[in-house]
């Protein structure tokens, strides 16, 4: 992909709402149109790129609505941007469509539930570095936790259309069925290879859904689900490649895996960021320094979002 | 700019300002720690439309900063704990010093350090750069166990790290940068005043935490952060209004406004007050091409108030309580 996807000129943007569908209790796919320069920069988005948007402006939806832990935040006037990553970008004419999956988590996501078709939205983007493509690679592995599920999802359409050499394979995780963010109902879901998430399916992709406590797919935490189809896998090491994104300890846990059975693994990871474009400095991730035992801090925004697992100390 | 307020004419206006000797194109920067060394705000304006702009600050060896989270959004503001995270002076030099040669701007340097001799190193190494009109001196940052506001905070500090800078930088117009939260503002500025300062910076962010009730932990890895963005402008205005009536005025001494500024409004307030340039700080995370709006607003107002030279809008606070 990095020879494939031109870097395309960052700035700021403003996108139509499409549609913003609630798809769980907290889970909600915001669809954006751009035109014009918009379009251009956002067309050729790397899966794991990123844009901030501002939500400052946005409504709070109606108080009984609002989750019980979220009410004393709820209120509070908005002020930085939040950045998001991809789970579908498409082009139809001269516009370009993108989707984005998200929680709400906090005042800025609870506002955002709000943003209604017709409405608009200034963006920020296209950032960061996204997923590549190491040669050479035969399979490639998703492993998404929870929210992480968004940009493996536009990953899985990338390596479909333009690496038809690659196989991929995707493993979604969460705490339970209800924190998938997928829109199919999961709780009854076999604990089988197939192509079981729509999601990943519509991109021929088989998945694998773990949950915490059972109630959907496999018991136990989605990176043991990965290790296990790891250990009956009979594939080489070096003829696959990990994509992983999903909360930090998980991250962990698969830069492990991979560690140990010498697999290349690239995780993207998340911070609190400011403003995203490598001035404020707030997103910082500690990294190794080749043959040192020294580290530095790295960027999120500009060096990442996505690293390679070697490199990141957790 | 162009004003059409007649079919037949238009108006248009510049709004050069004389900052401590040098001549600025109009006097909006952008602040110290929110435009990086330029290069980062590129792709969403024209850096060459400001009046200046100040660096990150830059100290003698490169800083790895503080461990995160290194921020936390309050309402209507946000906390920051970086840590003078920067590329060292070396780097400094090599790297990015060329590009600032290049633009139009005035550049200040802002110069950080844990001790005097780091400030004047910095200082020294600089003075002859000739893509820098002068330099910030951090005595005020809040998020460093040694160095910053623990200079800031200390009138006999102030004088000494103000006065060994003064004798590094030649010719180059040393700003001073105050501390916002001490007893008397204007103490602090005089002191610097006296030790040789060309101009004065305010106000630095606010010393402030953030508790997690759940964890009952500082949300910052820092626990403390310095708090920016709009909830803290009225008190910089204040602040400058108190410099500027007590020690700036009469000394001739210019100040560069700053605190929660992110639109054209927001500046002239300061100006009014007593800046006689602006700078514009956590709104460039937000919207970075938002100083150009600034100012052509600044601008637009000048038109409409029929003010011919936008130094007899400086410290014109009306006084006046009558209606």
């Amino acid at each position: 992909m990095s020879e494939k996807c031109s870097a395309t000129k960052r700035g700021e943007y403003w996108a139509t709402v499409r549609a913003n569908k609630q798809i769980g209790e907290r889970f909600y796919r915001l669809g954006l149109e751009f035109s014009g320069a918009g379009a251009e920069a956002f067309a050729r988005v790397q899966a794991g790129q990123f844009a901030e948007l501002d939500l400052s402006s946005a409504a709070l939806p109606s108080a009984e609505t609002i989750p019980q832990e979220l009410v004393d935040a709820a209120g509070r006037k908005i002020l930085l941007r939040r950045p998001f990553s991809f789970a579908d970008v498409d082009t139809r004419d001269d516009r370009t469509l993108v989707d984005i999956l998200y929680c709400v988590v906090g005042p800025a996501t609870l506002r955002m539930t709000t943003l209604a078709a017709g409405g608009s939205v200034s963006v920020i983007g296209p950032l960061g570095n996204g997923f590549r493509v190491p040669d050479g690679k035969k399979t490639a592995l998703l492993a998404a936790g929870g929210m992480g599920a968004g940009p493996l999802q536009h990953l899985a359409k990338i390596l479909t259309a333009d690496f038809p050499q690659i196989d991929a394979v995707a493993f979604a995780g969460a705490k339970t069925a209800e924190e998938l963010p997928f829109e199919r109902r999961l709780d009854k879901i076999a604990q089988q290879l197939e192509f079981s998430l729509p999601e990943f399916a519509r991109y021929g992709v088989r998945s694998l859904v773990a949950t915490d406590d059972g109630s959907a797919g496999f018991a136990g935490p989605v990176t043991d689900c990965f290790s296990e189809w790891l250990g009956k896998s009979d594939l080489a090491g070096e003829s696959m490649v990990i994509y992983s994104c999903g909360p930090e300890q998980m991250l962990a846990r698969v830069a492990e895996i991979a560690k140990t059975r010498n697999i290349d693994c690239q995780v993207s990871m998340e911070r609190r960021m400011a403003c995203g474009i490598g001035i404020c400095q707030s997103c910082a991730v500690e990294c190794r320094v080749a043959d040192s035992a020294e580290t530095v801090y790295k960027l999120c925004c500009e060096d990442g979002p996505v690293f390679d697992s070697k490199e990141v100390v957790f | 700019m162009t004003v059409s307020r007649f079919w037949f004419m238009e108006e248009t206006v510049d709004i050069p300002v004389d900052f401590a000797g040098i001549r600025l194109a109009n006097p909006v920067f952008t602040a110290s720690g929110t435009s990086g060394y330029a290069d980062e705000l590129s792709d969403f304006m024209d850096v060459n439309a400001l009046g200046g702009l100040v660096t990150k600050s830059i100290t003698v060896k490169p800083r790895k900063g503080n461990a995160t989270p290194r921020i936390v959004e309050t309402d209507s503001g946000m906390l920051n704990a970086i840590g003078w995270a920067n590329i060292g002076l070396d780097a400094f030099v090599e790297e990015k010093l060329p590009a600032l040669d290049k633009l139009s701007c005035a550049v200040f340097v802002n110069i950080a350090g844990e001790t005097i001799d780091e400030y004047v190193a910095v200082a020294e190494r600089l003075a002859t750069a000739e893509a820098i009109a002068g330099f910030e001196l951090n005595i005020s940052c809040p998020n460093v166990e040694l160095g910053g506001i623990s200079f800031g905070t200390d009138p006999s500090q102030v004088a000494a790290v103000t006065s060994a800078v003064k004798r590094a930088v030649g010719e180059k117009i040393l700003m001073v940068k105050l501390p916002p939260a001490v007893t008397d503002i204007s103490v602090i500025a005089q002191v610097a005043v006296d030790a040789g300062a060309d101009a004065l910076s305010l106000v630095n962010t606010f010393t402030a935490m953030v508790v997690d009730i759940e964890t009952r932990k500082p949300v910052l890895a820092n626990k403390t952060g310095g708090l920016s963005g709009p909830a803290i402008k009225p008190i910089a205005v204040y602040l400058v209004n108190k410099v500027y009536n007590e020690v700036a005025k009469g000394f001739g001494i210019p100040i560069l406004g700053m605190g929660g500024i992110r639109t054209a409004s927001d500046a002239i307030e300061f100006i009014i007050a007593g800046a006689s340039a602006v700078a514009v700080g956590t709104a460039n995370f937000i919207e970075p091409g938002c100083a150009v709006k600034i100012i052509e607003g600044v601008k637009e107002y000048c038109v409409r108030k029929n003010i011919a030279n936008i130094k007899d809008l400086v410290g014109s606070l009306n006084q006046d309580l009558t209606d």
